[in-house]
């Protein structure tokens, strides 16, 4: 491998690494632009949904690594676990918000959010005790497939991972900007109070942003699952704290800023492990965050946001 | 858990019974229990990810402990057991204030007169000042960082002066640089990339890797450390692939341990993967998985004695008892306990009270001829007798995936000397 062939190697690491942190970035932000709540339990939602979806996969018939499939077999396992992943973690996401969330709707203050903390801590816990502290062996039915691009290696999983991502943003994009439903949920980031004069049901629209939000996170948690083979309780944190540093680095409340800050942060994490050393990722990641929000308080793609009186 | 306080409640009523009998037949006034009974504590990261290997400790410590109540106490003592966990949710493996915790409350149970444990050289280094404050001795079967016996280090670790900190394995400051000489003489690797976990334990042995592989001629291409909470290891692998190394060493345990493996097996499954005793665990084994964990070559601070034919009744036994394979690290643990068994039974002989003191003394002084051969320490705590053995992960489809017994092939012993 030439050095150069390392880089682009750390670009296709990155783009991986940035399309999983950006399915998580879009929950977030997304409940951000509708009722302005940071929902820490977002976290450990993808966290149970790897869990999840190792569950299914593991009804399926297949553990560990020795089973591979191909054609019609292994899209069919695959969609048949995104599938289900998304409903469970939507449904998840929706019931959430309906017993804990909605009667703190309109409490002013950081109650909504503690709450979410809170949320986050018994998930964590529940999948801790029930299920072990141990890293989880994830089942992996691909075959592996490599091609070379110059000297780097592009796995079929990658490829995979980037398709499915690209899938899921479409087809957000596509709902929020085409369908009436998309549309009043815009309506109701822009204004709530006028939304719902305008006849938007705006619980409605709050709970398809938790179902919508909480099945990305679902999908990642598969994704995380078939990209790395293992799963654990604390993926949660470190993963869902980048997604959340990509919403913000993004613009909190944008959806194509969610996107692109996800693949910014996966991309500055694998170049900064290459070009400096992987023990200061972190430093440089949210130092770059800090330098953006400094100059640019709402992030790259940010509104500035009306304050409500 | 319930099943660590339901044996503690038993071994209790166990020791108390045979109390209330020998009391009762013998027709003497009856002694008070807390005379003839004394608590050894355990201390071990029972939950989170170095469960399997602590369990695998444990129950070499228990095992011992039963025999010794079975062949008649120690010195006219049964031995009770207080069974307490180092792991926590937060750390999801040991945990460093929760040993320092658990060394306070052995430190407030009078009945308490030495510790087998900790598993984990962390650990150690949060207990032995709360140790040492009380002279209560510990007897590590597993923690290898040489800081905690070093006496450069004394007024961390042994605040009070004396020795409370023995090991039956050896250190470190021979696993790391052992396996380096191996690595060049017998393995033929001239170049090597290091990675620790930043634990006590994984950034002492790499470093001491490091200056050794260093002294020898080797070509050391770089040392990074990972965060063990992290999930993606796949910028360094692809960095460590560009420079190209023959070897990479890996210090550290499970949690970064099983990540580290899976993620070279997808990127560079070509380079020769050796790791120290922190990669001896039947979760790494499940957690990766074969083919991905096959080829690693790792090393136990301690002689392999498993395969020898004195030892097949008592890893029969064992096998049987707790329904698992014992490790090596099971086997110190039994010797830790012999130890102490063993400095009970000669206070006891010499007519001095049997407490903290006197227990810690006669371990000092302890010479005796274990499951492993025979043990005694320096004035530091260090065992004297000094092999690091060397083990080969290779897929044995016969037993099971977690059997750290089977699935590890002993391969021999990485030379104190280089050999050339």
């Amino acid at each position: 491998m030439t050095y150069n062939d390392v880089l682009l190697q750390q670009v296709i690491n990155g783009v991986s690494l940035g399309a999983m942190y950006s399915l998580l970035a879009l929950g977030f932000t997304m409940v951000y632009g509708i009722i302005e709540l940071i929902n820490f339990a977002h976290f450990n939602v993808f966290m149970v949904g790897s869990f999840f979806s190792r569950w299914v996969l593991k009804l399926t018939g297949l553990v560990g690594q020795r089973v591979a499939l191909t054609g019609f077999p292994l899209v069919g396992t695959l969609l048949l676990a995104l599938v289900c992943v998304m409903l469970f973690c939507g449904l998840l996401g929706v019931a959430i918000e309906r017993t804990v969330l909605r009667p703190l709707r309109n409490v002013p203050g950081t109650a909504a959010m503690i709450t979410t903390i809170g949320v986050s801590y018994i998930l964590f816990n529940v999948i801790l005790l029930t299920q072990g502290a141990d890293a989880k062996n994830f089942p992996n039915p691909m075959p592996v497939v490599v091609w070379k691009v110059s000297g780097a290696d592009l796995r079929l999983r990658e490829v995979l991972l980037w398709g499915i991502s690209l899938l899921l943003m479409g087809g957000l994009h596509f709902f929020v900007r085409r369908t009436r439903l998309g549309k009043a949920m815009q309506a109701t980031a822009q204004d709530q109070e006028a939304a719902r004069m305008m006849g938007i049901e705006v619980d409605t629209v709050v709970m398809t942003t938790f179902f919508l939000g909480s099945a990305l996170a679902g999908a990642a948690g598969l994704i995380f699952g078939l990209y790395y083979n293992f799963t654990s309780y604390v993926i949660g944190y470190t993963a869902g704290l980048r997604a959340f540093t990509a919403a913000v680095l993004g613009g909190i409340g944008s959806i194509p800023g969610a996107m692109v800050g996800g693949v910014l942060i996966g991309l500055i994490e694998s170049l900064g492990g290459q070009l400096l050393a992987t023990r200061w990722t972190d430093v440089i990641i949210f130092s770059i965050l800090v330098i953006v929000l400094v100059l640019r308080p709402t992030g790259l793609f940010g509104r500035m946001i009306i304050r409500k009186s | 858990m319930t099943k660590i306080h339901r044996r503690q409640l038993m071994m209790t009523t166990v020791g108390a019974l045979a109390l209330a009998t020998l009391a009762g037949s013998a027709g003497f006034a009856p002694v008070q229990a807390d005379e003839k009974l004394v608590t050894i504590g355990i201390e071990l990261p029972l939950t989170g990810a170095d469960a399997d290997s602590a369990t695998r400790i444990k129950n070499g410590a228990i095992m011992a402990i039963e025999d010794a109540n079975t062949a008649g106490g120690a010195g006219g003592y049964k031995i009770a057991v207080t069974v307490l966990d180092s792991g926590t949710s937060t750390a999801g493996q040991y945990d460093p204030a929760q040993a320092a915790t658990n060394a306070k409350k052995f430190v407030a149970d009078p009945n308490v007169i030495a510790i087998v444990g900790p598993e984990m050289s962390g650990e150690g280094k949060a207990m032995t000042p709360i140790l040492s404050a009380a002279n209560l001795a510990a007897v590590t079967p597993s923690s290898t960082n040489p800081d905690i016996t070093d006496p450069k280090f004394a007024a961390l670790y042994k605040p009070n002066g004396k020795a409370i900190y023995f090991r039956t394995v050896t250190t470190d400051a021979y696993q790391g640089p052992n396996m380096a000489n191996y690595m060049r003489d017998t393995l033929k690797v001239k170049s090597v990339y290091i990675l620790d976990d930043s634990g006590a334990y994984g950034v002492g042995i790499a470093d001491h890797y490091e200056a050794q592989a260093k002294k020898i001629g080797m070509n050391v291409m770089g040392h990074d450390q990972l965060d063990p909470k992290e999930a993606d290891y796949t910028t360094i692998i692809t960095k460590i692939k560009g420079l190209n190394p023959d070897a990479i060493y890996y210090g550290g345990v499970a949690q970064a341990g099983v990540k580290v493996a899976k993620q070279i097996y997808d990127i560079f499954p070509t380079v020769i993967k050796c790791g120290g005793d922190g990669m001896v665990d039947g979760g790494i084994l499940s957690g990766v998985g074969f083919p991905a964990i096959e080829g690693w070559y790792v090393t136990q601070a301690s002689p392999h004695v498993m395969d020898d034919a004195a030892m097949s009744d008592w890893v029969a036994r064992y096998t049987k008892n707790y329904n698992m394979t014992p490790s090596d690290y099971a086997i110190t643990a039994y010797d830790a306990v012999s130890v102490i068994v063993d400095s009970i039974k000669r206070v006891s002989a010499s007519g001095q009270p049997v407490n903290r003191d006197t227990v810690r003394d006669a371990i000092q002084g302890t010479k005796i001829d274990t499951l492993q051969g025979p043990v005694s320490f320096d004035e530091n705590g260090d065992m004297l007798n000094k092999v690091i053995s060397v083990f080969e992960i290779h897929h044995d489809a016969g037993s099971a995936e977690d059997d750290v017994q089977h699935q590890y092939k002993y391969i021999g012993v990485a030379p104190e000397s280089p050999t050339s």
